[in-house]
């Protein structure tokens, strides 16, 4: 920014370092070929290549997003969160029978009484989310300087879930302050080197931007079609919201994310199930009239309205591979709109301030180890 | 101190000892400062900071790392975790490329790939012969290991919800009560079947029966109602005491937790695993149960030969409720044997009755009313 004019004298006071947007540089195309390419290997491994694949997706978002010139870097490998899942599963094992056990114990005074200990693991799943969290950002990478986070799961799975409990006795209106308070927690618990990360986002803020999408949800479950808009314009206000309340020691982080910017990607992407949902109901009718044929009926309704038919091996084999094919072209879709589209429209609406801060920032904390991962997988809430 | 003007060909290699002076940083993995740097490309390639080596990093220890497209990021493994070179300049960054071994060895390449797929397969293979030989074998063994109290407090809960599932009352007109634990009484004596068991009939049109873990039998008023004679119901119930005598409640619970484990196991949370959680455990469920099946057959042939009656009626009872099966294409996947078979065999054993019906004529029309209210008389 300087100009060739020069005024002599007066020692110009340095002039506010002109805000950084960050961009993506990925490719598309090369993304899609990488999701198609890991939803087939995770077909033919019966699941166990998402670990690979969810690598490597980070990987291409990671090292395609740069920040003033430098593209981040994602560290994580395949096999520690292969590893990750297999100590989960060996302490999740023994503690999944505990609960049957326990759960045994409750249901014989009452019938589905084993509702307390749906909050235990409630509680478990909030220690997962965190610890998987620290996971991520200790394999996040910016100029050879690595994110890093302390704070403990438990104490953070406590406050989500006396949080959670609020939730549901002000149904839902408490959430603005609940993901203020949580969002507090992480932030001043994530370092980048030795600057100190905090967030600064209040719940009223949030409230004062999304509080008419809380009237309309009720009027969105009723008529389904309404979902998908309050659910689109609540998470860009949110991540909006989050973003401008960010801070990494002085660095300060802006988005103007239009509150509409994910309805056409929750679009796309209904469209797509959809409409390879019209195929899947062909196979299935396929399906039905070979095992009908193998079984030497007649192509008949009477043959058709038969149950048995549906749980025939003739039928459930084919049946269960083009389910399987299908939700493995769902993961596609969702990976390329809801994970990689939404990942550009929402970094790419990102500017930095006061970036200097960052310049000469010591590297510093510990790698943490993947287990809290291998819990959310194995918890079924294996986010992104 | 810039390459000589001269435009080198292609082939010919770049002057290494030279100093390049094409756009390098390096981030030396203990603070985010960038540094301008240049290489010299010698026995290593030497990072330089004017004219001061300050890094030397051996052809064979460096490593591709990720970065965004038009740059070679590179790292080494004898150098600090996090330390990176950004060559901007494609030569310069082809010439390091074209010098450095192992520069991909650390990503899974497709022989990686091929390596999962493997391990993957055989995980697979052996989960499913899991689920085939070891889970039955396990449930088997552990079936006798479990005392009857616990097995009672696992039937107490399947009660619970198996009451709230089917939505009925039990059916309680006394004339019929009577008639039915007087049946149920004589068929448990007959088969040797302990006091645990214990049967009552629930006002529901399902046309089934169930035995639970811990001896509870349910008779629905939907299969009592297509019963035409004392001897088709009480094959029934004989069945399902069978079950009883064999743990086959519990042998089930045991088997299908353990199922379910192991392929949720395999799935972990890819889309629409429950479903195929769901479908697989029926497939593998149906092989496993079908002995079961038999097993609690015999019990009904022999009870019923015990008290001098036939266990045809039962049979021919069941191909009626069922209707025909055969040729269907079910033999594998019914959790039952056909009912065509069931009836063959049964038929076998059938003789002429050596001793009076189980039930007179009037107890059984009471035990067909046991749903009913009590007649006002």
């Amino acid at each position: 920014m300087n100009q060739m004019t020069s005024v002599p004298l007066t020692p110009a006071p340095p002039p506010p370092t002109p805000a950084v947007k960050v961009a993506f540089t990925g490719d598309r195309r090369s993304f899609l070929g990488l999701v198609a390419r890991g939803a087939g290997l995770e077909m033919i491994t019966a699941g166990f290549y998402r670990f690979w694949l969810t690598t490597d997706m980070r990987r291409h978002l990671w090292s395609h997003t740069v920040v003033d010139g430098d593209g981040a870097e994602y560290t994580g490998r395949g096999r520690e969160l292969l590893i990750g899942f297999l100590v989960a599963m060996a302490i999740l094992l023994p503690v999944y029978i505990a609960y049957f056990i326990l759960g045994l114990e409750a249901e014989r005074l009452q019938a589905f009484a084993s509702f307390p200990l749906v909050a235990f693991l409630y509680v478990f799943t909030q220690f997962a989310i965190y610890r998987a969290r620290r996971y991520r950002m200790t394999r996040t990478v910016w100029r050879g300087v690595r994110f890093w986070m302390t704070g403990s799961g438990w104490k953070y799975a406590l406050q989500a879930s006396l949080w959670g409990l609020l939730m549901i006795l002000t149904l839902g209106l408490i959430l603005p302050w609940r993901d203020a308070s949580l969002e507090r927690y992480k932030m001043q618990h994530t370092h980048y080197g030795d600057l100190q990360g905090s967030f600064v986002g209040t719940g009223g803020e949030f409230f004062k931007k999304a509080w008419w999408l809380w009237l309309l949800t009720p009027i969105a479950v009723i008529f389904y079609i309404g979902i998908p808009f309050v659910y689109a314009i609540y998470k860009a206000i949110q991540f909006r919201w989050w973003v401008n309340g960010l801070r990494i020691g002085s660095v300060r982080f802006e988005s103007k994310l239009d509150p509409a910017a994910y309805l056409g990607l929750y679009w796309k992407m209904i469209g797509w199930v959809i409409l390879s949902s019209l195929v899947l109901v062909p196979w299935f009718a396929l399906s039905a009239a070979i095992a009908a044929a193998v079984s030497g009926e007649a192509l008949d309704m009477e043959t058709f309205s038969n149950v048995e038919l549906y749980v025939s091996i003739p039928f459930i084999v084919p049946a269960v591979i083009g389910y399987f094919g299908w939700a493995m072209l769902i993961n596609v879709f969702m990976r390329l709109y809801l994970v990689r589209d939404l990942w550009e429209r929402s970094v790419a609406s990102i500017r930095i301030h006061g970036l200097e801060a960052a310049a000469n920032v010591a590297a510093k904390g510990e790698l943490a180890n993947a287990l809290g991962e291998g819990f959310a997988d194995g918890l079924d809430v294996g986010g992104f | 101190m810039s390459d000589p003007g001269s435009i080198v060909p292609d082939a010919a290699p770049i002057d290494a000892a030279a100093p390049t002076r094409a756009p390098v940083t390096f981030l030396d993995g203990a603070s985010s400062r960038r540094r301008d740097v240049s290489l010299r490309l010698n026995e290593a390639c030497e990072i330089l900071e004017g004219d001061a080596v300050i890094a030397s990093w051996p052809y064979a220890d460096i490593r591709r790392a990720d970065g965004p497209a038009g740059q070679l990021r590179a790292m080494c493994v004898s150098a600090p975790l996090l330390a990176r070179l950004e060559i901007r300049e494609p030569a310069l960054a082809a010439e390091l490329e074209h010098r450095c071994p192992s520069l991909d060895a650390h990503l899974p390449g497709s022989r990686g790939v091929l390596v999962i797929v493997g391990w993957s397969v055989a995980a697979l293979v052996s989960i499913v012969l899991m689920v085939l030989f070891v889970v039955p074998l396990a449930a088997d063994r552990l079936t006798p290991l479990i005392p009857y109290a616990v097995e009672k407090r696992i039937g107490e809960v399947a009660d619970k919800q198996v009451k709230v599932i089917f939505d009925g009352k039990q059916c309680e007109n006394p004339a019929g009560r009577a008639a039915f634990v007087k049946l149920v009484e004589m068929l448990r004596q007959a088969g040797d079947v302990d006091a645990t068991a214990d049967a009552e009939v629930i006002s529901n049109q399902i046309a089934n029966a169930i035995a639970l873990p811990g001896g509870k039998i349910y008779v629905f008023e939907g299969l009592l109602a297509r019963a035409e004679n004392v001897d088709e119901l009480a094959g029934v119930i004989a069945h399902e005491l069978g079950h009883v005598k064999n743990r086959d409640g519990l042998r089930n619970l045991i088997y299908n937790g353990g199922t379910s484990f192991l392929i949720g196991l395999l799935f972990g949370d890819v889309t629409g695993s429950s479903a195929i959680i769901f479908a697989s455990r029926e497939m593998f469920q149906a092989s496993h149960s079908r002995d079961a099946e038999r097993s609690a057959d015999a019990t009904t042939i022999a009870v019923m030969r015990k008290l001098g009656r036939s266990p045809k009626p039962m049979g021919e009872f069941l191909l009626r409720v069922t209707g025909k099966e055969k040729g269907k294409g079910l033999a594998l996947i019914s959790s039952h044997p056909l009912s065509e078979d069931r009836l063959a065999r049964m038929s076998q054993q059938d003789a002429a009755p050596t001793a009076p019906p189980l039930l007179s004529a009037s107890e059984w029309a009471a035990l067909k009313a046991i749903c009913k209210s009590p007649a006002k008389s």
